[in-house]
């Protein structure tokens, strides 16, 4: 019988004698199958964690597509199947415009930027004519989520397999970096869909809210594409009440509203109220005050509103309510709901704080509209 | 250890404009903010949406 209980592992392993050749195997196999083999262990290794992210991309694109398929079918009832128009659509790019000489450049991306969305608000009306604008608004919006998911995947996919086909361990690093921040962005994409297809309002729908209910009774005026303002007398002051059209999906053309407004009748100051992306650590739903022009987007919008506000001489205060991507895009908190009080109350302090009676403001309410009338 | 899957339920939130009443609901397909809905139950008033918001629950 052998006795398990009296091995000598020094003597095994000879760790007591430098000259053993399997103690010398033992440390230097290793040592060299890392220096040759090392960044292709790696790459094995990331590999398969972008993988199952690539996967999940893959999920969230198929069922994106199928789901506004489906809308599109029962909402819309075209008279052809509209599948492969759909797709046809998923695949389109915008080329943005040169930057090399900058000037003029934010015209630029504008004309080509509402150039697609006239395209694709034409090119889906035209499945089904009939089809009200309400509706027309949620599948434009459902048609963007798909594209942008269907594009994220393929980038993502792209840089993938790149590196794979390289065996360049380095070129998988990056992928490796930002694809937290890309499932987090993409699975707050995907998850977004029910709330645009049953019309409910989202986080960022929060500015809208607030200036929505302060037009309720007053009289609504379309000032640009998809825009609507409303004019209110408090305090003895003159208030212009500014928000997209709701409660379709739309975050309106508020550059063009405000060129308009500030052209017939300049006001003394502008207020803009709008989500803000919080940051890590900051609580969710708190709001905060500032100055300059609260307003997401690719900065067409922001650069116009800075431009007038400039040349007029007009001083911009904002007010905004932080939030994650999550929430912004989602069904409205009710966290974020219950601060729509709150923000008016601190609205018409900073309206009591900055002007005097006589003066007229300029309220806006930044974000998308749906599920938020006026 | 494992994490439960939440899932959001929605809420509307229909209050009268003239005497403050509110009533807490389950959203409906076609509501949406500040929209009249029906008479209110404490004076002869229209109730008005005034939230639609998410609550999650644990699964």
């Amino acid at each position: 019988m052998v006795d398990l209980t009296n091995i000598d592992f020094d003597q095994l392993f000879g760790f007591g004698d430098d000259s053993n050749p399997l103690m010398m195997l033992i440390w230097i196999l290793p040592i060299i199958l890392f220096i040759f083999y090392g960044q292709r262990i790696q790459l094995q290794v990331t590999s398969g964690e972008i993988k199952k992210g690539i996967k999940k991309l893959d999920l969230y694109r198929t069922e994106a597509r199928k789901e506004l398929i489906e809308y599109v079918k029962t909402s819309m009832n075209p008279k052809e199947d509209p599948t492969k128009r759909l797709d046809r659509f998923l695949d389109y790019f915008t080329i943005m415009p040169v930057d090399m000489d900058p000037n003029g450049i934010v015209d630029k991306v504008r004309h080509t930027v509402r150039a697609r969305e006239d395209f694709s608000r034409n090119h889906v009306k035209s499945l089904s004519p009939s089809t009200n604008e309400i509706e027309l608004s949620k599948i434009t919006t459902l048609l963007e989520i798909a594209t942008s998911l269907h594009m994220i995947y393929k980038i993502i996919n792209h840089m993938y397999l790149t590196a794979k086909k390289q065996n360049n361990y380095p070129l998988i690093l990056p992928l490796q970096m930002i694809l937290p921040f890309i499932m987090e962005e993409a699975e707050a994409i995907s998850k977004a869909i029910p709330a645009f297809k049953l019309g409910q309002p989202v986080g960022d729908g929060i500015g809208p809210m607030v200036v929505g209910k302060m037009m309720v009774d007053t009289k609504k005026e379309t000032v640009a594409f998809q825009t609507v303002v409303g004019e209110k007398e408090y305090d003895e002051r003159k208030l212009f009440l500014l928000k997209a059209e709701g409660p379709g999906s739309s975050v309106g053309r508020p550059g063009d509203a405000v060129e308009k407004i500030v052209s017939k009748n300049k006001p003394d100051i502008i207020i803009m109220v709008d989500a803000a992306l919080k940051m890590e650590g900051e609580d969710s739903a708190i709001t905060a005050q500032g100055f300059g022009a609260a307003i997401g987007g690719i900065g067409t919008e922001r650069f116009v509103i800075e431009d007038i506000a400039t040349k007029n001489d007009i001083p911009i205060f904002a007010i905004v309510i932080k939030q994650s991507i999550k929430e912004a895009i989602n069904l409205m908190t009710k966290d974020i709901a219950n601060q729509a009080d709150n923000v008016r109350s601190q609205v018409y302090e900073m309206i009591h704080e900055n002007t005097k009676p006589g003066q007229s403001i300029l309220l806006i309410g930044v974000g998308n509209t749906i599920g938020v009338s006026q | 250890m494992f994490s439960k899957e939440k899932i959001t339920i929605a809420y509307t939130i229909e209050k009268c404009p003239s005497c403050s009443f509110e009533k807490k609901r389950n959203f409906k397909e076609g509501d949406y903010l500040f929209a009249n809905t029906i008479k209110c139950n404490s004076c002869e008033g229209t109730m008005q949406i005034e939230k639609i918001f998410g609550e999650s629950i644990e699964d």
